[in-house]
């Protein structure tokens, strides 16, 4: 070898050109991934919701990039902490957006969050499917002719309200409601409040709390004052195990109705020691484990805790949502950037999925199923599933 | 009457919750000079222990809350020993900072190692309901407010009786004096953050089997100590806990008949009311515990 051949191997082998048959260029071809964010509560009194999340998008991640990716594209995920507020998702959307560069969003589980997101989606074009937030301000807020970068998947309090007073009514004439004090749970009590209204149920009353309350004594005993014939819960699971222990501590035999994560195995788990103790709750959603078997079986193998909710819904989201969107943008521009992404959003159609049919109208709304699950004998059980018209 | 008679049992137990937690906050100011904003972590962590010792080990109640005492007070001693060591001859910048940014840590580490998802810790007198009359409340409640006034009196005793109770007293009225004659005074400021962490931990043990345990939950029990602490008499141990006792009757009173949506303002509420009227707090003449 001559001495400039030497130097030519020598440099080579320092840029690693030559050792281990490793050639950057090889990477530089390999497609870029594609970056997905998911944005939820990961702190803060609802961070339960954000490690559901967050767990849902490494499993997803793990489960898409072991078949190759999505069009030979692999997926790269990022999370953004919303706290569960509009303030802290306004940070979250722009650290997705600006920093990590992400194609698209997912999220951001909280209403109040979800709100407080929208204009700032809107502002810096990024796509952002709504998976789990069911504030009815929120359809006004997207859509072509409002907000064409965003999309939810879910339905929202009024949809499920009309449908879930008339089966409260077959029980119960007079209900008090009993909701956390945000956006979920005030933008649900209005629904509810105007659907009670169409169903001939009396409103006996409305109470609201913090998250992250300790002791719901106080406005048990209220109830107990006031008697309806039902109470109507707007809570998540996490305070819902408290809530039923002191509710049966009191005695109170009122039938009970729920919005949020009540008749879910994040509950169950929650009150394992006493089972029973929400047998006869109906609640109105639109998923539960029983609809996704395999992956209730894969989320207990892999985190050793009952499936959860907004995790769940995430998956949904990014499954029949986002993951064809991406792969009809590719098809079509060969290109998964974010304008490609919301154009191919816009003509997404996955009819057969667990949660139903997910395909956006021109409010960008989603018409998913809606579920009645009761809780009996510690178990849940699908009463009915009512699919929403839009 | 039933009615009112629950309200105030919820308030009292309410209360003794309050009281426990802001006595350790007052020992800790009247003592070290010191605000602890860290000090509602202290109950969470107390919580923690106690549902690892009762419920993972399997311990017998009464056991694995004397472990979860123990456990914190010995976490008292280090945290004594490294944060407060440290920034006690500091501004109070430096102070309010440090113990703010302990708090954030403490709550995300909690996060990081029990996960987000609350743990309860159900026992059988929580699980036990007792009718008094026509009174329905778990037996836990009285638990709670029995062992509240055991621990109040035993407090008593020891900072009136015993030698390093008095050398407590002592330094909180003039920690200079003490210094000049002898008192150990690190040595005291160890065991006053020992005794301020196992009393928050006592709480968590007493209270944990009636409400649940998450990383946030010391968040507002903290602000709501200190504001017994403030309407008490800023550092005087005996005016926190009747000062918490008042709170949580009123809280309690006011989430039963006027709103339960704004219950948490009315330990603040009460704070300024009391201040408008007594700048010094209902029992303060000075500081000292």
């Amino acid at each position: 070898m001559t001495r400039i051949g030497q130097h030519v191997v020598v440099v080579a082998l320092m840029l690693g050109l030559v050792e281990g048959g490793s050639v950057p260029g090889a990477d530089a071809q390999s497609p870029p991934p594609i970056k997905v964010g998911f944005a939820s509560a990961m702190t803060g009194p609802s961070a339960i919701t954000g490690e559901g999340v967050k767990w849902a998008a490494q499993m997803l991640a793990d489960e898409y990039n072991a078949k190759g990716g999505i069009m030979g594209r692999k997926i790269e995920i990022y999370f953004g902490d919303n706290g569960g507020t509009p303030g802290e998702a306004v940070s979250a959307v722009r650290k997705l957006a600006d920093v990590d560069k992400v194609d698209v969003i997912v999220g951001q589980t909280h209403s109040g969050a979800c709100l407080g997101a929208l204009p700032v989606v809107k502002e810096l074009g990024v796509p952002m499917v709504i998976e789990a937030c069911s504030n009815p301000k929120i359809r006004e807020q997207i859509g072509k002719s409002v907000n064409e970068w965003a999309f939810r998947v879910n339905p929202d309090d009024v949809m499920l309200a009309n449908q879930f007073a008339k089966h409260m009514a077959k029980t119960a004439k007079s209900v008090s409601i009993f909701a956390q004090n945000d956006d979920f749970g005030r933008g649900a009590a209005a629904a509810y409040d105007a659907a009670f209204k169409k169903t001939g149920i009396k409103l006996v009353s409305t109470e609201f709390f913090d998250r992250g309350q300790a002791d719901y004594r106080p406005v048990l005993t209220r109830v107990k004052r006031a008697n309806p014939e039902a109470v109507l819960l707007v809570m998540l699971a996490s305070e819902g195990s408290v809530f039923m222990r002191q509710y049966r501590e009191l005695g109170l035999n009122q039938k009970l109705f729920a919005r949020g994560s009540m008749a879910t195995l994040e509950f169950l788990h929650q009150v394992r020691d006493a089972p029973g103790i929400g047998d006869g709750l109906v609640e109105a959603t639109y998923w539960t484990a029983a609809l996704d078997p395999e992956w209730e079986k894969r989320w207990q193998e892999r985190w050793k805790v009952p499936v959860r909710v907004h995790g769940s819904l995430a998956a949904i989201a990014f499954r029949y949502a986002v993951a064809p969107a991406i792969e009809q943008a590719i098809k079509k521009t060969g290109r998964a950037d974010r304008k490609s992404i919301r154009d191919a959003l816009e003509t997404v159609d996955s009819p057969d999925t667990p949660v139903g049919r997910v395909k956006f109208d021109d409010t960008h709304q989603a018409f998913i199923n809606m579920l009645l699950v009761e809780i009996s004998g510690g178990q849940l059980k699908i009463l009915e599933r009512i699919p929403i018209q839009p | 009457m039933d009615d009112l008679l629950e309200q105030a049992v919820h308030g009292l137990t309410l209360g003794s919750l309050y009281a426990m937690v802001a006595a350790g906050l007052a020992l800790m100011f009247g003592v070290v000079r010191l605000i602890n904003f860290a000090h509602g972590e202290f109950y969470m962590l107390g919580g923690y222990a106690f549902w690892y010792a009762y419920r993972e080990l399997g311990l017998p109640y009464p056991v694995a809350g004397l472990a979860a005492t123990g456990v914190l007070s010995a976490f008292g001693w280090a945290y004594e020993r490294t944060v407060i060591r440290t920034i006690l001859p500091r501004t109070w910048h430096v102070q309010l900072i440090a113990t703010l940014a302990t708090s954030i840590t403490l709550t995300n580490g909690a996060i990081l190692v029990f996960g987000t998802q609350p743990k309860e810790v159900p026992t059988r007198l929580s699980s036990t309901i007792l009718e008094i009359g026509g009174l329905r409340i778990a037996a836990q409640r009285l638990v709670v407010l029995i062992a509240a006034l055991l621990i109040f009196a035993g407090l008593e005793w020891f900072v009136t009786r015993s030698k390093l109770g008095r050398a407590m007293r002592a330094m909180s009225q003039n920690r200079e004096a003490c210094a000049v004659v002898g008192v150990d005074v690190q040595q005291i400021a160890l065991v006053t953050f020992a005794i301020s962490a196992a009393l928050a931990a006592g709480a968590a043990v007493l209270v944990s089997p009636l409400f649940n345990i998450f990383p946030d939950v010391g968040a507002l029990l903290t602000l709501k100590a200190f504001a017994a602490v403030i309407t008490g008499g800023f550092g005087y141990v005996k005016g926190a806990i009747a000062a918490s006792f008042l709170i949580g009757l009123a809280e309690s009173l006011a989430a039963g008949y006027v709103s339960y949506a704004y219950k948490d303002a009315i330990a603040f509420i009460v704070m300024v009311l009391v201040l408008l009227v007594r700048p010094q707090g209902l029992f303060g003449r000075r500081i000292g515990i």
